[in-house]
């Protein structure tokens, strides 16, 4: 038996095989430019979907590492005035202290009291890319009412207080009359009332009490701003506003007396709160920290997962380009030669 | 034995090898048909008293060899009608490249990309809830998002509606070539049983076969005569006692997610669909039948399930009472209530007016909540501008698990994301299955299609060499004639030399 091959069968053979070894150059070559397969979803096939859900978590994690940085500026700005409060709260308490009750200095204190309160609304209403910083969740309101401002109600409801109490105003020259007895027992009643529950809010702050929460981390949640109506801020108002606006430089001995150790022991109890404050923001940037490096370590493993998934070795496929093109090349001079081949030519 | 017998006798041995030449020449210039051509061989036989003639014509045929290459026709026919489908619905997916993805252009296009997209713009604007910037740009990802579903839901429609009005070219052809070969047939039939040579026909009938073969899977048998009858390969009759069944599609010309293309019937029997008795398993027919009921129904399934599951999760609830919840930032045109079948959402999906400020509403209102309309429906009812509450819930709600139709192919429960994911993976399994189908297919045919052309095909080399015996008997034969003319003409000059 002789074997048989038509003439059809052995052009179209030559064909096909050239036809499939250029578009499999041309695959080749897109994947030695890209360094990725020609066709991901063909070569991945239903890998596809681990391949697009690691791309969704990468970018994911770009997303939480930018919106970290928002955060972290927030945090670091909240831990530079809390860090400057206490400062300024340490400062008048130690102003105090050296004082050990005598008026001689009232006014001086009464003058570093209102430079304090300033800074402490000022402080509080800073606010970073038009929020408010210490706003709570209510960004869009400055907190704290400037006690300064003409006609503003914290100050007017001190000065009724006061004057529902002594019958006389702050600035009234018989302050001096006040007893210490009757100063300590305003301090401790009226007037402490107007920094706690609604008087607070009404009066002084219009932040909300709920703090910015954000998601630090696929997994984390932060609470990651300080709220105005912190008892730390609270009682350095009311120190302040003590030390500031209650005719201090005019008391006499005992009246003065109450007013300093009232305001000495707001003062320790809100520095000790603040360092509370600071190192719970502390912590938050600590974690904020943590998991950008941990999302970077993350970002990174997923990267090459990715890469593991879409890359091709250029190398292999160099060489495969080197093979195919060989290839190509003996096929064309073979269907040369074949074409030769005819017993026509020899007729 | 005289003069005269051997000069009849070489006579037709000069019409034998004429006979043989225009049979030579005729498998010379089928060398090179692109449709089948099978090898014509004059049989000579010598009859009595010696003179040769052509008793009849044949041609080269390897029964077994044909069917396989009818089978590997059908077999390719169905993987490429699936493939060219799958290829457009691909387009739904775009580029999956992650270097092309991650850049600020991305022509990442699959629903997958486009949720990722949307999800980083919501927690971006979760990070800074004050900043009327990224809510924009939240709510724009959202419209990008659903324009994307809708698109993707108007490809599987095109891929559909394609393969609908294919069925239907692929019914007429079916139609047309049965009528063919019913002529072919009969050719047959009556040439064979008058001895008439029928290896013409025999080969257009071969052809008809094969085209038919690309359209539905079909078998063959062959009566008394070459009479031949076929049927689909589930056993329908398509063509017996020499006549052709009638094979009928209605189109479908558009379609929509709830639509159910029509079944094709042969000979009154349905051949596809889902209530198909004997439902054929290759050919055009199939692959496009395949493509129209399942895959592309399946991948809508998806699709709906995503926009389902995109209404659904930002959906507002009554925060004073106990009205039901309304659609929020997602929903569809018209819609007052939540949707209670997913059929369908993804082509509808759109993003409510009232919280998308190109078309004048308020991107805010995703802070806010009461996106329905509804002033019950706010969450944020203190009015604070870094309010985190509900887009802390709706990014919550983004990565819960869900529950999802199991007509989707795909898991029932996972997160949105997962689930797009999902489906990516799905479609470009499907994709890469098919792909690695039709080329093993293709190779299929290939062989089978040189198999065939070897056992019956015509080697011009061997023609040629057959040519050069032929041509030696024909200037032999002619000699032969000479000399028996060149006898007659010295008996002749004897005959006259003789003396009277």
């Amino acid at each position: 038996m002789t074997s048989f091959i038509s003439t059809q069968s052995i052009t179209t053979s030559m064909r096909q095989s050239i036809l499939q070894m250029q578009s499999d150059l041309a695959a080749n070559e897109t994947e030695v430019s890209t360094g990725n397969y020609a066709d991901i979803g063909l070569s991945l096939g239903a890998t596809s979907g681990e391949d697009v859900s690691l791309q969704a978590q990468t970018s994911m994690l770009q997303t939480l590492t930018n919106t970290n940085q928002t955060v972290a500026t927030r945090l670091s700005a909240t831990q530079t005035t809390l860090s400057g409060l206490q400062t300024s709260a340490q400062k008048l308490l130690n102003s105090l202290l050296e004082g050990d009750g005598s008026n001689s200095n009232a006014s001086t204190i009464q003058a570093s009291g209102q430079n304090d309160l300033q800074g402490l609304i000022s402080s509080l209403n800073s606010s970073l890319n038009g929020d408010y910083t210490f706003a709570g969740t209510n960004t869009g309101t400055q907190p704290i009412t400037d006690y300064y401002a003409t006609g503003a109600a914290n100050k007017t409801a001190v000065d009724n207080a006061y004057l529902t109490a002594f019958g006389m105003s702050q600035t009234s020259s018989g302050v001096s009359t006040i007893s210490g007895a009757n100063m300590q027992s305003f301090l401790d009643t009226q007037f402490a009332s107007l920094f706690q529950g609604t008087n607070w809010s009404t009066n002084w702050s219009s932040a909300s009490s709920q703090t910015l929460t954000n998601q630090i981390s696929e997994s984390q949640t932060a609470s990651t701003s300080v709220s105005a109506n912190n008892p730390a801020f609270q009682q350095l108002a009311q120190a302040y506003t003590m030390v500031a606006d209650l005719g201090t430089q005019n008391l006499n001995s005992s009246a003065y007396q109450a007013v300093s150790s009232t305001a000495q022991s707001l003062l320790t109890s809100a520095i000790s709160n603040l360092t509370d404050l600071q190192a719970n923001v502390g912590m938050v940037q600590t974690d904020v920290t943590n998991a950008n490096n941990q999302m970077s370590v993350q970002s990174n493993i997923l990267s090459t997962q990715i890469g593991n998934l879409e890359s091709v070795n250029t190398y292999e496929v160099s060489t495969r380009i080197t093979d195919l093109q060989t290839q190509i090349e003996d096929s064309y001079a073979l269907t040369s030669q074949l074409a030769q081949l005819s017993l026509v030519k020899f007729l | 034995m005289s003069l005269s017998s051997a000069a009849s006798l070489a006579q037709s041995g000069l019409n034998t090898v004429t006979a043989e030449i225009s049979v030579l020449s005729r498998n010379i210039s089928g060398a090179s048909d692109t449709s089948i051509y099978s090898e014509k061989t004059a049989n000579v036989i010598t009859g009595p008293g010696g003179a040769s003639q052509v008793a009849s014509i044949t041609r080269a045929t390897n029964q077994a060899v044909f069917q396989n290459l009818l089978g590997a026709t059908s077999a390719n026919a169905t993987q490429s009608a699936l493939l060219s489908g799958i290829n457009t619905l691909n387009e739904t997916i775009g580029n999956l490249s992650s270097s092309s993805s991650s850049s600020t252009t991305s022509s990442a296009s699959s629903p997958s990309a486009l949720l990722s997209n949307f999800t980083d713009a919501l927690q971006s604007y979760e990070a800074s809830p004050s900043d009327s910037t990224l809510a924009g740009a939240a709510v724009a990802a959202a419209v990008t998002l659903a324009q994307g579903l809708n698109s993707a839901t108007a490809t599987v429609n095109q891929v559909r509606e394609q393969a609908d009005s294919g069925i239907a070219t692929s019914v007429q052809t079916i139609n047309s070539l049965l009528t063919q070969f019913q002529t072919a047939n009969a050719q047959i039939v009556n040439g064979t049983a008058t001895g008439a040579d029928v290896t013409n026909a025999q080969n257009t009938r071969d052809n008809i076969l094969t085209q038919l073969a690309q359209q539905i899977g079909i078998t063959t048998t062959t009566g008394a005569n070459g009479n031949m009858s076929i049927y689909t390969d589930s056993g329908v009759t398509l063509f017996q006692g020499g006549a052709a069944r009638n094979v009928t599609f209605s189109p479908t010309n558009s379609y929509t997610a709830a639509t159910t293309g029509n079944a094709v019937y042969v000979d009154g029997v349905a051949v596809t669909g889902a209530s198909a008795s004997m439902p054929i398993t290759s050919g055009t027919i199939a692959g496009l039948a395949n493509l129209r009921d399942n895959v592309t129904v399946t991948y809508q399934a998806q699709l709906d399930g995503m926009a389902g599951a995109l209404i659904n999760t930002f959906a507002e609830s009554d925060q004073t009472g106990s009205g039901p919840n309304l659609p929020g930032l997602f929903t569809t045109p018209g819609a007052t209530s939540l949707p209670t079948s997913t059929t369908g959402l993804a082509g509808q999906i759109s993003v409510n007016a009232s919280v998308d400020p190109s078309q004048g509403g308020n991107a805010l209102l995703l802070r806010d909540g009461g996106i329905s309309g509804n002033s019950n429906y706010t969450y944020n009812t203190s009015g604070n501008t870094s309010y985190t509450t509900r887009l802390t819930r709706l990014l919550g709600n983004l990565s819960a698990t869900q529950t999802f139709s199991a007509a989707s192919g795909i898991t029932t429960s996972a997160s949105l994301s997962s689930y797009a994911s999902a489906s990516v993976g799905w479609l470009e399994g499907q994709y890469s299955n098919v792909s690695s189908q039709s080329t093993t297919q293709s190779t299929l045919l290939n062989t089978a299609t040189t198999a065939l052309s070897n056992a019956t095909g015509v080697n011009l080399d061997n023609e040629m060499s057959k040519m050069l015996d032929l041509e030696n008997s024909y200037s032999a034969t002619a000699k032969l004639i000479q000399t028996i003319d060149t006898m007659f003409g010295t008996l002749i000059t004897n005959l006259e030399n003789l003396p009277a």
